[in-house]
């Protein structure tokens, strides 16, 4: 896109400050004044309640902070945090719940996408339901989910009997074996429908040329589907595989509302784990805390950068 | 941009409908059940959990709101989140059309480093924002969360209007300028109008995560009377741990509004993220 | 009116208010939302205070217990902390921490018992008002019991042998031998084995256990814990116990679906003596007490858990601490004392007079003054002694895992010494 302008506009151009190159002034850069009244509100809340907090904590993790005393220990915290059996079991859980669970969230959205697309009935009344459970907090879904997964009359055990199936039953939030599972599940219960719907935005945005190529070749659904959809999508696809990575390396709210971290830390991510030492246990010391923050925030940066790496992100455009 | 007609080749149209049948089951029905429960006083839950409502005790719904103050924690999540989100949406488009529309030295680095605090898991922030809060006597303040809570919304705010107001054809501008307007005004006169699919967008978003916040919340809250909906659902559950209609009742109550909203809203949500879908 | 009428009435109220101007609100945080009498009791004390002491108002609230103490936590450092707060002596940090002030200069000090005061003392002063103390009881169904088969003798107490026929009794006539649910609470899962362990042990030697001094592979825990191991396989707890809160416990024992025994601290009153309608127990319920069975080679078999559980502190940057020292001394009366346990049934740190106790539920203090009598009391329950790790573990493992039947004899020592035992 070229810009032309007549020499009557050049002297205009020229005093909002632009930098003239040969009579044609470009509007796309303006003067630094302007740019700040656009860029400094945002940079001042990011410096200040973004960045600042996280520099604060990596310095923290290098202390003992006893009520109003801090006691430099230098890296005696992060050598604690090897040792620390708990918190590799947080990490080896927050890993399978990050790399396991998004297949599930992108798989489910992309077919009630594809389902929608494909032209059911109601489809919007459909579209209004699949999308509810992203709307609920996720204190509404815990307690839901409680409810389901209980062992004398929730819905699971309760269906379960009902067809026979009694040796099935089990305690699903109270057996380690289980429990993780369990709460994935209420989890991608909760943003299938959010899935969904960039799906079907992106699907809906395909050009409809090569779709009715396909058509005219009488491609089969299967075949439509591996060779032209998906191949199609995988920007999508894999932008929402990264999105939902970041969101379950952060998870916290569900686990703690369901389990606590329990049983018998089943379900202890790393996120409760950090909660727990800040803010449970018999001491006040924030600083082994602020380390395993730290040493977290290190990882999350490092598997997000091998993530793009791997999707090779040029590849990959916003939706 | 037309949707296909025909009924995949793949299944048939009977297995299609039971899959779909299933699935809206299984996301529907939990809340249904919810919904029968909260017209059911807890003697007959326990009697019979998946019983018909009969009779439909619709006062435990006053009581609810009531006599828990659920007026209360409403009130404190609407002014907290509507405030949160009309800045953070203000200073985030500021910032996004900034980034997305003007050429100048680390416009691509600033727009690294405002979007890659989307991966800061929140416990990185969170012990610290707490000892900052307390510094500056903001501790326990319904304002000190609308502050914390407009930087937490602000990256992605930033990635998803930077991502649309790119795709504006730059035309629009030149003519813009050619016609003498300042910098500021092309933002509101143009930005502002032709983005509003993506700002629709954005908002909805924002207001969703917000209205449902629960670790910042919790942590940077105690006072009971500036509890915000979720602490207050969860405190509520605390009080009548055995009243499984009343906590059922309580759960309606923070949930219907949200429902009402977005079926409401749905279409500009969905034309939103159709637009923002171009390639 | 005019300027200067106004003027003269604005004046006229100011220095009316003056001395009304002086009252100060203190914040108060209790715990017992969703326990009547207790909520009452506090309630009807804030109240009388507020009557008698016009220049104190006080702001009073109940909270959950899984929230008060991160709330607590998070409060105590920022100095807005409530002035007075509920708080129970399993948290020795915030004493550490220097957030307490201690209250020799505010109650009368002979309004508490002496064995509850070491709770609360640190460095001769003592930091907080015991309003609630508890023993460890185990309550049972008298019927149910009678029914499967199981005669209960008068000194109350089984023998071992006789407690694990009673589970297999229980279990094959269909009924939960135990009810116990550990949903949200860290330490109810652990009342059997510990209890057990106290009367086999002995308390000088419970005591080391409770210090870390004492390995949990000691031949003679490791026996009793693979008796609970073998009750635990026999089906003696509820299949829901992992997740099963303290509240629905209580409902599983008295209401539905019905239990023989429920191992309980005597606050279960609390919940029990509510309205049925709230999930109280019902009116004809046959309740019994009976002591923790005997262990076989037992050295203390009359030995039982005595604690101090909820009691009230003083914040000490509190910036109201004449009001609220008033209050806790309002609260701390050997008359306040007696209408806890009349009204709560349940005991009290406070001293009572037992001549004055007019409780409605004569029968149930009888039987538990009998299996109060003759009994040598230890002090403090594995979490009261337990710090960091070691209460991490406890609450996972022997609250929790142990029981539920999740992890073996050997393991669970094993996870508890590298925890707990000094090394």
């Amino acid at each position: 896109m070229t810009v032309q302008m007549t020499s009557a506009e050049a002297p205009a151009a020229r005093a909002s400050g632009a930098p003239l190159a040969s009579g044609f002034s470009d509007p796309r850069r303006t003067s630094v004044p302007v740019l700040l009244v656009f860029l400094l509100p945002a940079l001042l809340v990011y410096a200040g309640l973004t960045a600042y907090p996280a520099f604060r904590t990596i310095y923290d993790s290098f202390f003992t902070i006893e009520g109003l005393e801090r006691i430099p220990v230098g890296l005696s915290n992060y050598a604690a945090l090897l040792q620390d059996e708990t918190f590799w079991v947080a990490v080896r859980n927050t890993f399978i719940w990050s790399f396991v669970a998004p297949c599930l969230d992108v798989a489910t959205g992309l077919l009630l996408a594809l389902a929608l697309y494909a032209g059911v009935p109601f489809a919007r009344f459909l579209r209004i339901a699949w999308f509810t459970p992203v709307l609920l907090s996720y204190v509404v879904v815990a307690i839901l989910w409680m409810w389901i997964y209980n062992y004398d009359w929730g819905v699971v055990n309760v269906a379960l009997r009902a067809v026979g199936l009694d040796g099935w039953t089990r305690s699903w939030l109270g057996d380690p074996n289980f429990a993780l599972a369990s709460v994935i599940v209420t989890h991608a219960w909760k943003w299938a429908g959010f899935n969904m719907v960039v799906c079907l935005a992106a699907i809906h945005s395909l050009p409809s040329e090569v779709l009715e190529a396909a058509e005219l070749d009488n491609c089969g659904w299967g075949a439509k589907l591996r060779h032209i959809i998906v191949p199609m999508l995988k920007p999508t696809l894999l932008n929402l595989y990264v999105l939902a990575f970041i969101g379950k390396m952060k998870v916290f709210d569900l686990v703690w509302i369901m389990t606590g971290g329990g049983p018998l830390w089943a379900t202890e991510t790393v996120s409760t784990y950090v909660y727990k030492r800040a803010f449970n246990w018999n001491t006040f010391d924030l600083g082994y805390p602020s380390a395993i923050a730290t040493v977290w925030f290190g990882v999350v940066c490092a598997a997000v950068i091998l993530l793009n790496k791997a999707f090779k992100s040029k590849d990959r455009l916003e939706y | 941009m037309q949707a296909h007609r025909q009924m995949p080749r793949l299944f048939g149209r009977g297995a299609l409908a039971l899959v779909i049948g299933a699935y809206t089951v299984y996301t529907l029905g939990p809340f249904l059940w919810l919904a029968t429960m909260s017209v059911r006083n807890t003697g007959e839950i326990s009697a019979d959990h998946y019983a018909w409502p009969n009779p439909w005790r619709w006062e435990q719904f006053r009581v609810a709101w009531v006599d828990s103050d659920f007026a209360t924690y409403f009130w404190n999540s609407a002014l907290v989140v509507v405030t949160a989100v009309a800045v953070v949406t203000l200073v985030g488009a500021a910032a996004a059309h900034a980034l997305a529309r003007y050429r100048f030295r680390g416009n691509r680095v600033i727009y690294g480093i405002l979007f890659s605090s989307i991966i800061f898991p929140p416990q990185i922030t969170l012990i610290s924002l707490y000892q900052i809060l307390v510094d500056y006597n903001l501790y326990n303040s319904l304002l000190g969360l609308t502050l914390v809570y407009i930087s937490l919304q602000l990256p992605l705010t930033v990635y998803l209007l930077e991502g649309f107001f790119a795709r504006i054809p730059q035309d629009l501008f030149d003519a813009a300028k050619m016609d003498g307007y300042g910098d500021i005004e092309i933002f509101r006169r143009i930005v502002l109008p032709i983005g509003m699919p993506a700002i629709a967008t954005t908002l909805i978003l924002n207001f969703i995560q917000l209205w449902n916040e629960f670790l910042f919340a919790v942590v940077l809250i105690t006072d009971p009377e500036k509890r915000t909906l979720p602490i207050g659902i969860r405190a509520f559950m605390g009080d009548h741990f055995q009243d499984i209609g009343m906590i059922a009742a309580g759960v309606m109550i923070s949930v219907i509004p949200v429902i009402l909203a977005y079926a409401f809203f749905s279409e500009k949500l969905i034309r939103g993220m159709t637009a923002g879908a171009v390639k | 009116m005019t300027v200067r009428a106004s003027l003269n009435a604005a004046l006229f109220v100011v220095a009316m208010g003056g001395t009304a101007q002086a009252q100060s609100q203190i914040t108060m945080w209790s715990n017992w939302p969703d326990e009547p009498a207790k909520k009452d009791w506090v309630s009807a004390r804030v109240k009388e205070f507020e009557e008698v002491n016009k220049q104190c108002s006080v702001k009073l609230s109940f909270i959950p217990k899984a929230d008060i103490y991160t709330q607590a936590k998070s409060a105590v450092r920022t100095g807005q902390a409530p002035d007075i707060f509920y708080m129970e002596p399993d948290q020795p940090e915030f004493l550490a921490g220097g957030f307490l002030e201690p209250l020799d200069g505010y109650i009368d000090l002979k309004g508490l018992e002496d064995w509850a005061k070491p709770a609360w003392t640190s460095k001769g002063k003592v930091y907080g008002v015991p309003v609630e103390a508890y023993t460890v009881e185990l309550y049972y169904n008298k019927e149910l019991v009678k029914k499967v088969g199981v005669e209960v003798p008068a000194s109350a107490q089984l023998t071992q042998a006789q407690f694990a026929d009673l589970v297999k009794k229980g279990v094959a006539a269909g009924i939960t031998p135990v009810s116990q649910g550990v949903g949200d609470r860290p330490f109810p899962g652990g009342f059997l084995l510990y209890e057990s362990l106290l009367r086999r042990l002995g308390a000088e030697d419970y005591g080391k256990l409770m210090a870390g001094e004492l390995s949990y592979k000691d031949p003679r825990i490791v026996e009793v814990m693979s008796w609970v191991k073998e009750l635990v396989d026999a089906g003696a707890y509820p299949k829901s116990f992992a997740t099963l809160k303290l509240g629905e416990s209580h409902y599983y024992f008295y209401q539905k679906p019905g239990a023989l025994t429920f191992p309980d601290p005597s606050w279960f009153t609390g919940r029990a003596f509510a309205p049925p309608e709230s999930g109280g127990m019902p009116t004809d319920f046959p309740l019994g007490i009976m002591q923790f069975p005997a262990m076989d080679k037992g050295t203390c078999p009359s030995c039982k858990t005595l604690a101090v559980a909820g009691s009230y502190v003083l914040y000490s940057r509190s910036k109201n601490k004449d009001c609220a020292g008033a209050l806790l001394k309002s609260m701390a009366t050997v008359e306040n004392g007696t209408k806890w346990m009349e009204q709560v049934s349940l005991q009290t740190g406070l001293k009572s007079d037992p001549n004055k106790i007019n409780s409605p539920r004569e029968a149930y203090f009888k039987e538990l003054n009998a299996r109060n009598t003759g009994v040598k009391y230890f002090f403090g329950t594995p979490l009261f002694h337990y710090r960091a790790k070691c209460a991490e573990t406890y609450t996972q493992v022997m609250n929790n895992a142990f029981p539920a039947g999740l992890i073996s004899v050997s393991d669970a020592a094993e996870k508890m010494d590298a925890a707990c035992l000094k090394k």
